[in-house]
């Protein structure tokens, strides 16, 4: 609160017509770095009053007072006492030369324009001095005060010394990270398993490592007026396609929020889609993704703080592939998507199927199951929606549970849910098996593609409330009705079924069936990009593409 | 407020030449897959290609005139029918609207009772076909770049499954039982034409896509080469279905939903020919909305507004209040409206032929007058590259 009240001082102190109390505050809290250090110090802590902004105070060889301001735990204090403040406090800042000419200057000289002449030759001394001493890579000078809290905020610290009316930023920032590890979210067995983290920088780092070109763009900004989050935008120059690239940006400019914990945050407030159930961003945790995706002409927005990335724009289909998909061959491929695509369909469809198989059409079912079926819920107290509708819902607080608890507490969970719960169930004869089963199965293939998740496990609860009611109709309007929708909705240029519909014949090599490298020699016309060729294999006497169609000479 | 009449064609509301061609190759023939073939079967018996040739060709010729109309200018016909009448285009709108209601009533019947065939074992609430009305409200908010596109999605929703089914459906089979040809009196082959022309005028169906659309002679090509795609899977339907029904098929009312019944591996794995069906249906619906669809662009142009919903939900209510009075008269109504094909002869294919006399007033290059487009300036031209609609 304090910190706001302050900030808000120095935002009325850069209005001249500022009434009397500012004024008056003006007086102890300054809006620029003065020669001062007490002055500057006091109005620091007028701003940052918060415990963990220390100062650490240590004299030159000449007993010129010297402060270094940082955020406690943000910064490396090794770093700062070896190359900062050991070096400086064996400095003397006041050579006798210098002290002789300014008190020459003082004595001696009457006019005022020599005397200033004077002190900034003393000055310039004064900070080439600092800057030789302290050899730091990162080290800027920064006079608004506003300027300086926002990097000590964020992590850097502030080097002061008396007499000297600027402060020294030194980039010894040291925020705990944790390691890059294989997201959990995305597991290859083959291919990279570099995952991004939540430092952006490292990020940008992991994706600039795969992506060496100039074209590679981060356009940033900083968004929250709390947390001051920094968002890029990052794109291939020439090769993204710039409508969406500027619709992005625009859009990110125009946030006004407090906070942003995380990039689902940003994918929430830029949907041009606002109350749908289906994704209006691609995700992924991967750099080798993100390049490759980039590389196709998409766009990619890296949040600080979260380790998802956002890809624009997305289509649907991009649920079915996997970065390992493109390391193995096209035909194993083939067939692990055509294997995600059947799973997803059934995880959505097969619970109301069998709803409605058992209410409003037995026939969906082979003669020896449903006698089964009918075996095993003859004398059960439930009808069949309500009984499945009970499964899918202990399949979900199960999963919730699982998730939240610790791991120790993990195994029995599983105990109790699988063995207690589901046998003791089916034993009571509150719950049959078939029922069990097909959620169980239902729940497996939902997590073939884990990105579909949320979506998949909405869907199905509808198709089965619909299907309890109106039966394999209400499945098929249902379906009808989410098809329609989805060949309707366009997300930054982009149609979310798209190759599908609109067709788009070239696109459709690297969707269901996935093309072999060759087939993929040009990028996604969906992407619109000026440069169309991904591949030119000179080699083998292949002509891949017409070079005239490529507008930048990089390939 | 945004004009429809100072706005006769939104560039966002550009449908491509492809997508015609495929609602004419695969949205289009799932009405004949219905009644039709039992209704062929009861009046011209073998020879129930006959009349679907018929009708095929009388179509086809309708279709040449729109497209020759349409490939004479640049300009797309509702702009040059726009140019030509000025405010009487409204007129136009209205009538058309009108029709589009009258053309959807048949398909509503069909889909109501072909939906109590496939789906229910037991007779179900009226209200369990109520909720399409739900569907086509939402449908019909949609423009007709939406229809575009369901065209687009038709080709997998409908190949797939079509040829499924009539592989399986093969297993029981004999074409013998449409010897000999041309075994059926004139006549008779007359009146199977004659009652079942409300399904079969459904060239009038692509007039409002080609009417918006800058349709070129390559495009024609692609549009009449879809168009007997489709009527090729619907004489091969029928092939398939008198070959397996004979005698029985006048009996055989929507008979679509269980010709592959007698495929032998549905006895071990299930009727999983229901989900082929099931996947057809979705086409059923998208092309039981086209009509409604349509109807509600023309008013939403004679109110001269955007906002379509409001003019959706009335005529889906409109809708669902007809049927819950014509459901116990369905076939009354069905004789009713099967039995004056004159009207479909007259307004499905006479009048769209008027288009021919539209003047090909070629403004090439000429700036589009829509205000409320993003692209105001740009000439309604066809855009070669990266247009997938």
């Amino acid at each position: 609160m304090s910190t706001r009240r302050s900030l808000k001082t120095l935002k009325n102190n850069e209005n001249p017509s500022a009434n009397k109390n500012t004024q008056i505050t003006h007086s102890v809290c300054v809006n620029t770095i003065t020669e001062n250090l007490e002055k500057n110090l006091t109005s620091i802590k007028k701003i940052l009053p918060a415990e963990d902004i220390l100062t650490y105070s240590f004299e030159t060889a000449d007993n010129t007072a010297c402060a270094i301001v940082y955020a406690d735990g943000m910064v490396n204090k090794q770093l700062l006492g070896d190359l900062i403040a050991r070096p400086l406090s064996k400095l003397d800042l006041r050579p006798e030369n210098q002290q002789k000419t300014k008190n020459e200057g003082g004595r001696v000289a009457s006019n005022s324009k020599k005397s200033d002449k004077n002190n900034s030759l003393s000055l310039q001394y004064l900070i080439e001095k600092i800057e030789k001493t302290a050899l730091f890579p990162e080290l800027k000078q920064k006079t608004k005060l506003q300027d300086i809290v926002k990097e000590i905020l964020d992590g850097n610290s502030l080097l002061l010394v008396d007499g000297a009316p600027v402060g020294f930023i030194v980039g010894a920032k040291f925020i705990p990270v944790r390691a890059v590890i294989e997201p959990p979210t995305d597991v290859a067995i083959k291919g990279p398993r570099e995952g991004f983290i939540e430092d952006i920088k490292t990020n940008m780092a992991l994706l600039r490592k795969r992506l060496k070109t100039p074209d590679l763009r981060f356009d940033s900004v900083k968004i929250g007026k709390r947390s001051d989050t920094l968002v890029s935008v990052c794109y291939l120059s020439g090769t993204c396609d710039e409508t969406v690239k500027e619709e992005v940006k625009k859009k990110l400019q125009d946030i006004q929020i407090d906070c942003i914990p995380d990039s689902s945050y940003i994918a929430t407030l830029l949907a041009p889609r606002k109350h749908s159930i289906f994704q209006n961003f691609g995700t992924t945790e991967k750099p080798d993704i993100l390049a490759a995706k980039l590389s196709e002409g998409r766009i990619g927005i890296l949040v600080d703080g979260s380790p998802i990335v956002l890809t624009a724009p997305f289509l649907l289909t991009e649920n079915l592939q996997s970065s390992e998909d493109y390391f193995v061959s096209p035909f194993m491929a083939t067939i692990f998507r055509l294997l995600r695509f059947i799973s997803v369909l059934i995880a959505v469809f097969l619970p109301a199927f069998y709803v409605s198989a058992q209410l409003f059409k037995m026939q969906l079912l082979p003669l020896g199951l449903t006698l089964t079926i009918a075996s095993s819920v003859r004398e059960l107290p439930l009808s069949p929606s309500l009984e499945m509708f009970l499964v899918l819902l202990l399949l979900e607080v199960l999963k919730e549970a699982s998730i939240r608890m610790p791991k120790y507490v993990g195994m029995s969970l599983s105990v109790v849910g699988a063995l207690v719960l589901g046998e003791t169930a089916v034993s009571a004869g509150f719950l049959s098996t078939p029922a069990i089963i097909i959620v169980a199965f239902s729940g497996i293939c939902l997590y073939t593609i884990p990105n579909f998740v949320e979506t998949g496990s909405i869907l199905r609860w509808l198709f089965l409330l619909i299907a309890g009611s109106v039966g394999p109709f209400g499945i098929v309007l249902l379906a009808a009705f989410f098809l329609y929708y989805m060949i309707t909705s366009d997300a930054f240029g982009a149609p979310i079924l798209a190759p599908f519909s609109p067709l788009v014949t070239h696109d459709l090599r690297d969707t269901v069936i996935k093309s072999g490298i060759r087939e993929l020699s040009q990028r996604p016309q969906l992407m619109r990009s000026k440069n169309k060729t991904r591949l030119r294999l000179s080699y083998d006497g292949e002509k891949t593409s017409d070079p005239k169609q490529d507008q930048t000479p990089e390939n | 407020m945004k004009t429809a009449l100072s706005t006769p064609l939104p560039r966002n509301e550009r449908v491509h030449g492809r997508q015609i061609a495929f609602a004419a190759a695969f949205l289009l023939p799932i009405s004949k897959f219905l009644e039709v073939p039992s209704l062929l079967a009861q009046y011209a018996a073998g020879d129930l290609l006959v009349p679907a040739l018929l009708h095929f060709l009388l179509q086809s010729l309708v279709l040449a005139a729109l497209l020759y109309a349409a490939t004479r200018s640049e300009t797309p016909l509702i702009e040059r029918l726009h140019n030509a009448l000025g405010k009487w285009t409204i007129a136009v709108y209205i009538f058309f609207g009108i029709y589009f209601l009258y053309a959807a009533v048949i398909p509503l019947l069909d889909l109501d009772k072909f939906v109590y065939a496939a789906f229910f074992d037991t007779e179900p609430t009226f209200f369990s076909f109520g909720l399409f009305f739900l569907l086509s409200a939402f449908i019909c908010t949609k423009g007709l770049k939406a229809v575009g596109r369901s065209a687009d999605l038709c080709l997998f929703l409908f190949v797939i499954p079509f040829l499924a089914l009539i592989v399986m459906s093969l297993w029981e089979t004999d074409f013998s039982h449409l010897l000999p040809l041309f075994g059926t009196k004139f006549g008779d082959t007359m009146s199977a034409f004659t009652y079942t022309t409300p399904q079969f005028s459904d060239a009038v169906l692509l007039l409002p896509l080609i009417s918006c659309s800058s349709v070129d002679k390559k495009d024609a090509k692609k549009i009449m080469t879809g168009y007997w795609i489709g009527a090729l899977c619907v004489l091969t339907f029928l092939a398939v279905f008198f070959g397996t029904y004979s005698s029985l098929a006048p009996r055989e009312h929507y008979a679509f939903a269980k010709i592959a019944q007698y495929f032998p591996a549905l006895a071990v794995v299930g009727r999983i020919d229901l989900i082929f069906i099931y996947l057809l249906t979705v086409v059923l619906l998208f092309y039981t909305c086209l009509p409604l669809q349509y109807a509600t662009d023309l008013f939403a142009r004679t109110l001269k507004t955007n906002r379509r919903t409001w003019i959706a939900a009335a005529l889906s209510l409109l809708g669902f209040l007809f049927f819950l009075f014509a459901n116990h008269f369905y076939n009354s109504l069905y004789a009713f409206i099967a039995g004056i094909p004159l009207i479909f002869w007259l307004i499905a294919d006479l009048i769209p032929l008027l288009c021919l006399l539209l003047p090909a007033n070629d403004k090439k290059n000429k700036p589009s007058s829509s205000p409320n487009s993003s692209n105001a300036n740009v000439p309604f031209k066809r855009k070669k590259e990266n247009d997938y609609a």
